[in-house]
């Protein structure tokens, strides 16, 4: 067999499988495409339904508790300026979107990195995935769910939590292999039970690196703001999608200074957040 | 000092010939020691394992502070983890209060650490993310008692180490000594009869090492505890503990009171380690002084009832120092209320040489004789 031969088979092989997937498992995919985007929609009704104002001033007194004054009246301040700029209901959709993603990634992530930080052969299993994950440029998997779940925000959620899940996997399992020997030694010869093990000394341990995990996948999320605008996702990743398609600078800029702040306000409160969990032990 | 009767004759930790050989083949290697009887090296070269302890039995009596003193990688801190069985021996039993732990299941094993064997460590392991208080009741949170009573107890062991008022602080705002302190408390917390100190004091400074050791001795000796406790430094061996094994490449080469070690060391190595020893705090004053009659007939003018007093046991520091203080140049040394004997200048300098009296029917020159 040849070269081209083999690799026109290797093709068809793919698009055939493609093909037999989105035939056979319709009603999966359907599901899936429901249920992502029934859980994007009731975020986003959340967050979309007060006035921009009411969801401003929530931030910024989430941003007085968790960091400051400072930091809430420049956040308040940079909300209304999405708002002043006219993307307000593009800030909001990529808010819950980034979120929605997030949380996803965290509630899947969470419990499997702790699995493979406790049992080793889950961890040679995850971690080969991982960097499969990490090192496919994500248009390569944006193309089969777009077959597979259509265009909108249920694929841009999917490829948005697909990059948000390794950090907080890698940094959990990290965490609550780190627990010290010593601390270790003290709880057997103290007699606890694995749960007390787990539950009183690796996790109080792992919680600056799981906390840190949790920072990153919202991150990642962030990154891939505009690639998910590509495939549908609405809100501010479309608009700049959009202006580089007609080269509207002016615009694509607006959007990008709308996604930092965004980006920044949240990155500083999960920050901040994990630091005063941590600020008992110091 | 005066300590509780107990009996002293009970063994709550007995070590039947314990091994511990590390490595992939270690269980083979163990084989070939039983039948073949190889040696370390031997193991190390036909098997590539290392032979942590090798072949240890002692026992740890009721209300004894036991201390096994060697220089690093002489097995000491492997030994003293199969006694709590953080480490599995190889071979050979370790019986607490009676059972082997290697028969236990793991919920007896866990009974056992939480109840009756307690640890203390180097690095100390306070949690961080706990107060003081809080990492003091760790020991009971674990056996599920309940908040009010658990920190109620640890609160009492807190008061014992001096360190009540620190209770709702963290640790890291405790200096190394106060931290050794609330390790030592969270132990005794949970009431074991047995406390396992694994180099506690080591990485303290020498002054609050002192402080420490005195305390600890003390309040081991006042709550009726046994304590295994190693140690690199056998000046602390001396002043912590009643007996002392000296360990070396994983073996036992010698156990005994401090006496007997120093007066009578087992082989050149302990020589060693004994010959910078000070002779100050080890002489009694019943192995130096002089019997009464010679006294009174050397010196007829004086009445020995009017010097200042001191026991039997009292050492030559405690007898320098009441010399000092008195304004005679002798003591009068009483057991039971009279007069058994008297100490002299020439008593004491003897005593720093660590020579007994010719007179007296020394305890030391006994020991000699009977270990000999």
């Amino acid at each position: 067999m040849s070269i081209p031969d083999f690799s026109n088979q290797f093709d068809s092989v793919v698009d055939s499988s493609l093909e037999w997937l989105s035939d056979h498992g319709e009603f999966l995919f359907n599901g899936l495409n429901v249920l992502l985007t029934g859980t994007y929609k009731s975020v986003l009704w959340c967050i979309a339904y007060p006035p921009y104002y009411v969801i401003a001033i929530a931030i910024a007194l989430i941003g007085w508790r968790v960091v400051g004054v400072r930091f809430a009246i420049l956040s308040g301040l940079a909300l209304l300026f999405c708002n002043v700029i006219g993307l307000w209901p593009e800030t909001v959709s990529t808010l819950a979107l980034v979120l929605t993603a997030t949380v996803l990634a965290l509630v899947v992530a969470i419990p499997l990195g702790v699995l493979a930080g406790l049992a080793p052969s889950v961890d040679r299993v995850v971690d080969p995935v991982l960097d499969l994950i990490q090192t496919l440029p994500p248009y390569i998997y944006l193309l089969p769910a777009i077959a597979l779940l259509g265009y909108g925000p249920a694929t841009a959620l999917l490829a948005t939590f697909i990059v948000a899940v390794p950090p907080a996997i890698r940094l959990t399992s990290l965490g609550i292999r780190m627990t010290p020997r010593e601390f270790i030694e003290l709880g057997d010869a103290s007699g606890v039970t694995g749960w007390q093990m787990f539950f009183k000394i690796r996790l109080p341990f792992a919680k600056p690196s799981i906390m840190a995990g949790v920072n990153q996948s919202l991150m990642m999320a962030f990154g891939m703001v505009v690639i998910a605008g590509i495939v549908g996702s609405g809100g501010l990743g479309e608009s700049i999608y959009g202006a580089v398609r007609t080269l509207d600078i002016a615009k694509s800029i607006n959007a990008a200074i709308a996604i930092v702040i965004l980006t920044m306000i949240l990155d500083r409160l999960a920050q901040h957040a994990a630091r005063s969990r941590m600020g008992e032990s110091q | 000092m005066t300590t509780a009767k107990i009996d002293n004759n009970e063994v709550l930790v007995d070590c039947q010939s314990v091994w511990k050989i590390f490595g992939k083949n270690a269980p083979a290697a163990m084989n070939a020691v039983v039948q073949q009887g190889l040696t370390k090296t031997q193991i190390l070269q036909n098997y590539g394992c290392v032979v942590g302890v090798s072949d240890v039995s002692l026992q740890v009596r009721r209300g004894e502070i036991f201390c096994i003193m060697g220089l690093s990688g002489s097995g000491k801190s492997t030994l003293i983890r199969l006694l709590n069985k953080l480490i599995t021996p190889s071979s050979g039993k370790v019986l607490v209060k009676g059972k082997d732990l290697s028969s236990l299941t793991s919920a007896q094993l866990r009974e056992v650490r939480a109840h009756h064997i307690g640890m203390v460590f180097q690095s100390v392991a306070l949690l961080p993310n706990r107060t003081v208080l809080e990492n003091t009741a760790f020991g009971l949170e674990v056996q599920g008692v309940g908040k009010a009573e658990r920190f109620k107890v640890a609160e009492q062991a807190l008061a014992k180490v001096g360190l009540s008022d620190w209770s709702s602080h963290y640790p890291s705002a405790l200096s190394g000594g106060m931290q050794q302190r609330v390790g030592l408390a969270r132990a005794i917390t949970a009431d074991p009869e047995v406390i396992l100190m694994d180099e506690p004091f080591s990485a303290l400074d020498p002054l609050i090492r002192r402080q420490l050791q005195d305390e600890f001795r003390q309040l081991t000796k006042e709550l009726g505890k046994s304590a295994v406790f190693i140690t690199h430094d056998l000046d602390e061996a001396i002043r912590i503990g009643d007996r002392i094994a000296i360990m070396k490449d994983g073996v036992i080469i010698q156990v005994g009171t401090a006496e007997e070690i120093v007066l009578n060391p087992a082989d050149d190595h302990v020589a060693e380690f004994v010959a910078g020893i000070s002779r100050l705090h080890l002489v009694k004053a019943q192995s130096v002084m002089t019997p009464v009659e010679p006294y009174k007939v050397a010196n007829p003018g004086c009445d020995i009832t009017r010097l200042a007093k001191t026991s039997l046991d009292a050492d030559i520091n405690e007898l320098i120092e009441l010399t000092m203080k008195s304004d005679r140049d002798a003591l009068a040394v009483v057991d039971n209320g009279t007069v058994v004997g008297v100490i002299t200048l020439r008593d004491l300098l003897r005593g720093v040489q660590g020579i007994p009296n010719e007179f007296a029917a020394s305890s030391a020159a006994s020991v000699l004789e009977e270990s000999t």
